[in-house]
């Protein structure tokens, strides 16, 4: 029998983590003091909260590097980690920090932005629990698919892998595990979720799906 | 007044949301919350407070709402701590913290030993705290208003009592303080079915342009605000004057003069004054209650303006984003987080900036819907009632049982209990 696949979903709640820097060298100490919760939250949240929008860089980090300490070589840089390519936060971390440290290492004085332009870093209190939708085949996950809302996909790709440290994402594993659908489970690991939003993430999953349906 | 139901707001948010919400209510359980503040009608905390609590009960917690009671000299106590705590420079006597301290002690009577959650909203009602005895009760201490200018010695007093609360919650992370407890971020929310938010058919704005002698005709630049000078409105009409060279459109001013604030009046006489050699410009001084009447004018809007030079979270920027216009604000307070610069609207400094990028979204009108499109999304996702319900329900669980990084509920409701949850680590370095 093949094993169900329960559809879960997550809510998160943003709690100030009593930090913030005013210059690089604070976002870098910042970087190495701050929890792992605060890192998923300001490499995420744009995700959740910011769906619609392509103009803006998708952390937290790149945008205030770009916006208030005017470096936009290093924004870019900071920009271009996608954390689809790591399963932990530590390597994320780890990644931000290799990056900064050139340019910390190479200034002796810091410029320190007004006090209103801070930044504030905040920690991520998430919680996942059950939707209540289960799928046992091809036909009955694209139904669920097109009812859970983005809370579920941010779970089930994104937290599955980064903070569950799952190899791949929760789809494709019981994909290929229960259905062997082992193709299918290879192109839906290939969307990223920073290349594309969560709403056009559903709708090309399920775009897939029904491909292969028919 | 029409009974407020969650599921009203499905074919806003979608049903996936609202059963999201019911799942973590579910998670939460049956339990009971009072809220406390100091005022029944009138002011955004109230207004916050009628929905909140009708749609708490709506998902079934037993919900009571309580006003504590004092003195008039209570209450210029607290007012006077009120401006403290923004910033103003005033004589803080002994005799004030005395008054505070009485009058909190005569309102312990109206706290509800036996609720499972007490949450005390603003700063009036904190020195109710000291009722705190039963230990399964949980306080949450709610402010409404921007603390990072606070006067150091109202806010040492108060905050003795915050800090026996088990957590407190600000509207942005910038007015957060140093403190001993856990300090929650949780924006501000509008209701999309209110009177001041709800769809209005073309009639109901034509019906209202019309009223106000404003010409359909005409693109409409609009600021809605009391005539303060935070809100610096006779720095917009220095804008309008500017884009007025090159564009035929008309200003709005939409505001009331609050009877306890005696500026207002003199404020309104300036902006008047200011205006009068201008054309098309519309100057309303209106009741608090003409909710309506701004719903149709934002609605009618082609831009909205709210140049403040200080805000805590302008809930009239929400407002305007909702109906999909593209607002361009003041880059101060919570204006910043509301508007994300060139795509839910424009930030600016100054009033060049602001005749700016008002010429712009009148010369590119389609560039001015397409962010108007993306504000109303931002808003959906961000700053409607849903959502903030949602955050409530979140902060219930975290202060209750709080843990860190990401909690699991395993099994599905109501089967689970919160001795069944299993705490998953993040990876941590």
């Amino acid at each position: 029998m093949v094993e169900q696949f329960l559809f879960y979903s997550e809510a998160h709640i943003a709690v100030w983590a009593g930090l913030t820097a005013s210059n690089l060298y604070s976002l870098w100490t910042g970087l190495q003091k701050v929890s792992g919760s605060a890192i998923f939250y300001h490499m995420h949240h744009s995700l959740l909260r910011r769906h619609f929008t392509t103009s803006d860089y998708m952390n937290d980090f790149a945008r205030w590097v770009w916006t208030h300490l005017n470096q936009p070589a290093l924004a870019e840089k900071l920009a271009s980690i996608d954390p689809w390519e790591f399963t932990s936060v530590r390597e994320v971390r780890e990644n931000l920090l290799a990056h900064l440290e050139p340019y910390v290492g190479e200034m002796e004085t810091f410029m320190r932005v007004p006090e209103r332009d801070e930044f504030q870093f905040i920690e991520l209190r998430s919680l996942a629990f059950p939707t209540g939708l289960t799928a046992t085949d091809l036909p009955s996950f694209r139904d669920c698919l097109q009812q859970v809302g983005h809370g579920s996909l941010f779970y089930h790709l994104i937290e599955a892998r980064l903070r569950l440290g799952r190899r791949s994402n929760d789809f494709s594993e019981w994909l290929a595990d229960c259905l062997k659908e082992d193709e299918l489970a290879e192109q839906i690991n290939h969307l990223s979720p920073y290349a594309y939003n969560l709403w056009q993430l559903r709708s090309k999953i399920i775009e897939l799906v029904e491909t292969r349906l028919s | 007044m029409k009974k407020i139901r969650l599921d009203d707001y499905v074919p806003i948010v979608g049903s996936a949301e609202i059963q999201e919400i019911r799942a973590l209510a579910e998670c939460v359980g049956p339990v009971s919350i009072q809220h406390i503040n100091s005022t029944a009608t009138g002011g955004g905390v109230a207004e916050i407070l009628s929905w909140v609590v009708a749609l708490m009960k709506d998902l079934g917690f037993k919900v009571k709402w309580t006003v504590i009671d004092g003195p008039p000299t209570f209450f210029e106590v607290t007012k006077a701590f009120h401006n403290a705590l923004h910033g103003a420079r005033i004589s803080v006597t002994p005799e004030m913290f005395e008054v505070f301290t009485e009058v909190s002690k005569h309102n312990l009577r109206k706290v509800d030993r036996r609720a499972d959650f007490i949450i005390v909203h603003d700063p009036q009602p904190v020195g109710l705290i000291v009722a705190r005895k039963n230990q399964g009760t949980r306080w949450i201490w709610r402010c409404h208003i921007d603390l990072s200018e606070a006067d150091a010695r109202v806010w040492g007093f108060l905050r003795t009592y915050v800090e026996r609360f088990d957590a407190a919650v600000f509207h942005l992370p910038e007015y957060a303080k140093e403190l001993l407890i856990d300090q929650f971020i949780i924006p501000p929310a509008i209701d999309p079915l209110s009177d001041k938010n709800r769809e209005l058919s073309p009639s109901e704005i034509d019906q209202v342009i019309n009223r106000f002698g404003i010409d359909p005709g005409k693109p409409i630049i609009l600021q809605v605000s009391r005539f303060d000078r935070l809100k610096d409105p006779l720095g917009v009409i220095e804008a309008y004057r500017m884009v007025k060279h090159w564009h035929d459109c008309q200003l709005v001013l939409a505001g009331g003069s609050a009877a306890d604030d005696p500026e207002s009046g003199r404020v309104l006489a300036e902006v008047r004054e200011r205006a009068a050699d201008l054309r098309d410009v519309h100057i309303l001084d209106l009741p608090p209650t003409s909710h309506v009447e701004i719903n149709a004018l934002q609605r009618a809007a082609t831009v909205v303006v709210q140049k403040s030079v200080k805000e805590g979270f302008g809930l009239v920027v929400t407002e305007a984003m909702w109906k999909g216009k593209p607002v361009v604000g003041g880059a101060v307070g919570g204006i910043r987080r509301q508007i994300i610069h060139g795509s839910t609207g424009f930030l600016v400094h100054t009033v060049e900036g602001t005749a700016f990028r008002v010429r712009q979204l009148l010369s590119h009108p389609e560039m001015a819907a397409q962010m108007g499109r993306a504000a109303r999304e931002y808003v959906r996702t961000n700053f409607l009632v849903t959502q903030y319900l949602k955050n409530w329900l979140l902060l219930l669980l975290a202060v209750r049982k709080p843990w860190k990084g990401l909690m699991h509920w395993r099994r599905p409701f109501p089967e689970a209990s919160p001795e069944e949850i299993q705490e998953v680590n993040e990876l941590e370095p």
